[in-house]
């Protein structure tokens, strides 16, 4: 049996899925995902009593997680796409969770990793971890992630940071609207995102879930055949020239 | 009006008509009623035909402290809950459809009415220390009513975080996100300033930019959703048995 790269605890009202490939700073792998998805579907099958009402996202070791695992899937070109799907479900499977979903970013979230923070319905961070979207750098589209940072921090922003690549600190993350609430420093992000997370709890989970849902139709959040449309240009940009090349020079100097 | 909780006022400002709508409760912290909100609502209608711009305040140390919940613990079925929350969405709706440019003035306190009637305005000013939120989850109470005018002023993100976390802003932060556009430590001078100008645009070429801005940024109607499909998500909770459990346990605090 393989080990679990996903793990899903509940105590009373808040639940807490963590990311554990803390060798590849959680790099999103296949198996990962697949672990993920397992325990969102959980979730989603809880019923009433044992059901929280908060969920904190998190990764084990140093980072959050730092994005997709290309390097795992570029030898096999059936492989990306199916990556890619699978981030996609993940973020408006996240959405639609009737639990308020609040990513406790710890070190770094870059790239889909970034994504998967923004899918989030709040994010927590340290000042000094580091967050973005470098993918244009590599030769990679991120159209999975646009949508989910344009609805976090308006279209002009999102544009602006998408376009522009590279990562930024935990504060110029916060500065640009991307942070909901902010810790000093890594040593204080536990208790920080604890007290956001209670605070979160001491909703009413019925209030919670139908305000979510509203916001969901309102901002498109669990449109699937968007998020689908955008892991879909994404894969075709993968398969392109540009990506290939650019790829192996970078796996080639890791 | 009759009512001395809401007063309708027409100034003159610099030669110009300008509309002032007082909440004006100061010793409830200007929590709002049912009636007062209908109040506010003919205010607006009246101020909106007569004059060229639209101050918003509150009397007293806090803009608005939100709805006055000790009448809906008095109604367990959620009779004063809906009232409230119908006539908060009318006022919001109202203000947002008037031709002229609406400017509110916050001190103190704007929370989960207070705060939600912000999203009606052209412009917001706030005294930096003062505090802005939706708490009213905790006591089991949806402010999915006003979203849709929150989400036409900040960022879908933003509307989220502040909707489903009950802790209060600064008005510094509410800045930084798009919620108050000015920070002034007398809110009061530096809005009439603004509605000023406002009151000295061309009427025309003002009510149809600001007619087009509202069609453009309106959310219910971009995803094909009923106006008022909001209301109705907050209106479905109402007297249900989360917020009956929930409500007194608050009042009690």
């Amino acid at each position: 049996m393989s080990e679990t790269l996903a793990t899903l605890e509940v105590s009373e009202k808040i639940g807490t899925l963590t990311l554990r490939r803390p060798e590849a700073r959680n790099a999103l792998s296949i198996p990962l995902l697949d672990d993920l998805l397992a325990c969102v579907s959980e979730l989603e099958s809880t019923v009433d009593a044992g059901r929280p009402t908060v969920l904190v996202v998190t990764g084990e070791g140093r980072a959050f997680c730092a994005g997709m695992d290309l390097k795992a899937v570029m030898g096999d070109p059936e492989a990306p796409p199916q990556l890619l799907n699978r981030i996609a479900d993940l973020s408006v499977r996240l959405r639609s969770l009737p639990q308020v979903v609040v990513a406790q970013v710890n070190g770094a979230a870059i790239g889909g990793g970034c994504g998967l923070a923004c899918a989030c319905d709040l994010l927590v961070t340290h000042a000094d971890a580091k967050l973005g979207f470098p993918e244009v750098d590599l030769g990679v589209c991120p159209a999975v992630v646009a949508p989910l940072l344009v609805r976090k921090i308006g279209p002009g922003r999102a544009r602006r940071v998408l376009l522009s690549g590279g990562v930024m600190s935990g504060s110029e993350a916060d500065a640009l609207g991307m942070v909901d609430a902010l810790a000093p420093d890594r040593d204080s992000l536990g208790q920080v995102a604890e007290e956001l997370a209670k605070r979160l709890a001491s909703g009413g989970p019925a209030a919670l879930a139908a305000t979510k849902r509203l916001l969901n139709e309102l901002d498109g959040s669990v449109d699937g055949s968007r998020a689908l449309l955008g892991a879909e240009i994404s894969a075709s940009v993968l398969r392109g020239e540009e990506a290939r090349t650019m790829l192996a020079k970078a796996f080639a100097g890791s | 009006m009759s009512s001395s909780h809401v007063r309708a006022e027409t100034v003159d400002l610099d030669g110009q008509p300008v509309g002032v709508l007082t909440i004006d409760r100061p010793d409830k912290r200007n929590a709002l009623t049912p009636e007062m909100l209908a109040e506010l609502d003919q205010g607006a209608r009246e101020l909106g035909s007569a004059s060229h711009a639209l101050l918003l305040r509150g009397e007293g140390t806090v803009f608005c402290a939100g709805f006055d919940l000790s009448l809906c613990v008095e109604a367990p079925d959620g009779a004063v809950m809906r009232e409230l929350l119908t006539g908060l969405d009318r006022f919001i709706r109202t203000l947002r459809g008037l031709p002229i440019g609406v400017v509110a003035s916050v001190q103190g306190a704007a929370l989960a009415g207070g705060c939600a009637v912000l999203g009606g305005c052209e412009l917001v000013i706030a005294h930096p220390e003062s505090k802005l939120g939706y708490p009213v989850v905790r006591i089991g109470v949806s402010p999915a009513v006003s979203a849709p005018t929150l989400m036409s002023r900040l960022s879908a993100g933003a509307t989220r975080s502040r909707q489903l976390d009950p802790g209060l802003i600064d008005a510094r932060r509410a800045h930084e996100l798009g919620l108050v556009d000015v920070l002034s430590d007398d809110p009061e001078r530096e809005a009439r300033a603004h509605v000023q100008a406002f009151a000295s645009k061309p009427p025309e070429a003002f009510a149809r930019t600001k007619a087009w801005l509202n069609e453009l940024t309106d959310a219910e109607s971009e995803m094909g959703l009923d106006a008022g499909a909001s209301l109705a998500r907050s209106l479905d909770l109402t007297g249900g048995d989360e917020e009956r459990a929930m409500l007194p346990r608050a009042l009690r605090r």
